[in-house]
């Protein structure tokens, strides 16, 4: 029995015990998206009809591993029912004698995610689909800063941040992973570190951070986004780090525009309309150099997790190869702001 | 080995793209695949058969070069012995482990340099800034100079 075989049986009595009833997994289909939790198309048939799901595994051997899928659970839970751009989530176990890892189970929503790399995605957009594309992105982005997780189940993840400690926060979990991935001395991620320390903003308020909102984690339909994905990373932060994520230079693909979309100055003035409040331009330079760095620790992680052996996915050495192009597009990044 | 190694790879590369890529079935597996190709790619600006490989070779003929030195003159009109004087060489690990050590030397006096940037003479601060960041620099457009073209669209769709 190969894993697939295995998953699906697991699968299906995993979800036949929890409704009391035989589930049939007709369909597990391995996508060949994303670079960290293994992402699966699952048809079920259940009670004489079929539906569609998407089941996500966090691999022992996976990028970011050890994983957790509770906090995606848990905010895509919060988030329901408050018009946000986001799938619903149907279940969530860290418990491995499950499905053999932690894993995470949501609505499949209707529609492809453009591929960022090169662009090609970007440019065959007309303006239309573009400019529609742009608003919703940047309008689901300004609603999920402005969502009041005090309100919600989330509340419990805030009662250590503040405005004032968002970025010291962050810059610690990036240092600590630094120091767990990291195969050989970088001396640019310890200069850019230094600068980070020196340079750090106070946030305008404490917001839902998706934490990898970009290009490609989003699916789109007919020129609308019908889901944002991928919310493995997400926490409590400062909502300006997630633009400076969005405007790296990575998911422009040659385009200029942010994540091929939209000019930086008109992607700002319509997500401080919908977020309500004013984006200090030195706290987005500061969160771009913050995501330059946590994009090369990322390929940190893939040559770490490659090296060690606990992955073979030809993509992660080919992620490892970035590092340096990332560092050296933060040492022109810091020469540019001296 | 006895085709050099840049041939070799091309040779592979072409044979991922021609004979294997197109038989392989689910974008995934075709993702692989060209994840490969890339690799095999940077392997192809970056390797050469490892000294240790050759080093070994070349004493070898160091050691058969001196005993036909020695039988030289009483075969008069013979082609003359191999001149080889094998000397050692670092191995690709030794560079390795020497970069890192330098490497290690300098983002200690950045994280030092960090912490102290407030009592130390400014002046000197600020060259020794200049000149980690002219090694920096260095460093790192080396490492773009012998880089592949990524792949990243292909891996992802798995077709080019």
């Amino acid at each position: 029995m190969n894993d697939v075989d295995a998953l699906r049986e697991r699968l299906a009595n995993y979800l036949s015990a929890r409704s009391g009833r035989p589930v049939v997994v007709r369909e597990l289909v391995k996508f060949p998206v994303g670079f960290s939790w293994i992402t699966y198309g699952v048809r079920l048939q259940e009670n004489g009809a079929e539906h569609d799901l998407i089941l996500r595994l966090g691999p022992p051997y996976g990028l970011f591993a050890p994983y957790s899928a509770l906090p995606e659970y848990e905010t895509l839970k919060a988030l329901e029912g408050s018009g946000a751009c986001a799938p619903r989530a149907y279940d969530a176990s860290d418990d491995p004698s499950i499905l053999g890892a932690p894993f995470f189970m949501c609505e499949r929503v209707e529609g492809s995610a453009p591929v960022p790399w090169s662009g090609r995605d970007s440019r065959a957009m007309d303006d239309a689909r573009r400019t529609d594309l742009a608003n919703d992105f940047i309008d689901a982005l300004a609603s999920l800063h402005t969502f009041d997780w005090r309100r919600s189940g989330l509340a419990p993840w805030g009662a250590c941040v503040t405005p004032e400690n968002a970025a010291a926060r962050q810059i610690a979990f990036w240092r600590e992973k630094h120091e767990r991935w990291a195969l050989r001395p970088h001396p640019m991620a310890h200069r850019a570190f230094a600068w980070l320390e020196d340079n750090q903003p106070v946030a305008p308020r404490v917001a839902i951070v998706h934490g990898d909102y970009r290009l490609g984690n989003f699916l789109e339909q007919n020129g609308r986004i019908t889901a944002i994905l991928d919310w493995e990373l997400v926490h409590l932060a400062d909502p300006v780090e997630d633009l400076g994520w969005a405007f790296l230079p990575q998911y422009r693909g040659g385009t200029g525009l942010v994540c091929g979309l939209a000019k930086e100055e008109e992607f700002l003035a319509r997500y401080e309309a919908g977020a309500g409040f004013t984006v200090d331009r030195k706290a987005l330079r500061f969160y771009l150099v913050f995501s330059l760095l946590k994009l090369a620790l990322t390929h940190m992680a893939a040559a770490r997790c490659f090296e060690d052996g606990r992955f073979n996915d030809m993509r992660m050495p080919a992620m490892a190869t970035q590092i340096a192009p990332v560092l050296r597009q933060i040492e022109k990044t810091l020469g540019a702001a001296a | 080995m006895n085709t050099s190694l840049p041939r070799l790879i091309d040779g592979m590369i072409a044979t991922l793209r021609q004979e294997v890529i197109p038989n392989l079935q689910g974008d995934f597996a075709r993702g692989q695949a060209y994840g490969l190709i890339y690799m095999l790619n940077s392997i192809r600006l970056r390797a050469s058969w490892s000294n240790e490989f050759l080093g070994e070779q070349l004493r070898a003929l160091d050691e058969a070069a001196q005993a036909l030195s020695a039988l030289a003159p009483q075969l008069p009109g013979a082609p003359p012995p191999p001149a080889i004087v094998a000397r050692p060489l670092p191995s690709a690990a030794e560079l390795e482990a020497q970069r890192d050590a330098g490497d290690k030397a300098i983002c200690d006096l950045i994280d030092w340099l960090g912490a102290h940037r407030a009592s130390a003479p400014a002046a000197v601060v600020a060259e020794a800034d200049a000149a980690i960041a002219r090694y920096i620099q260095r460093q790192l457009k080396w490492e773009l100079t012998t880089s592949a073209k990524p792949m990243f669209e292909e891996m992802s769709r798995g077709s080019d």
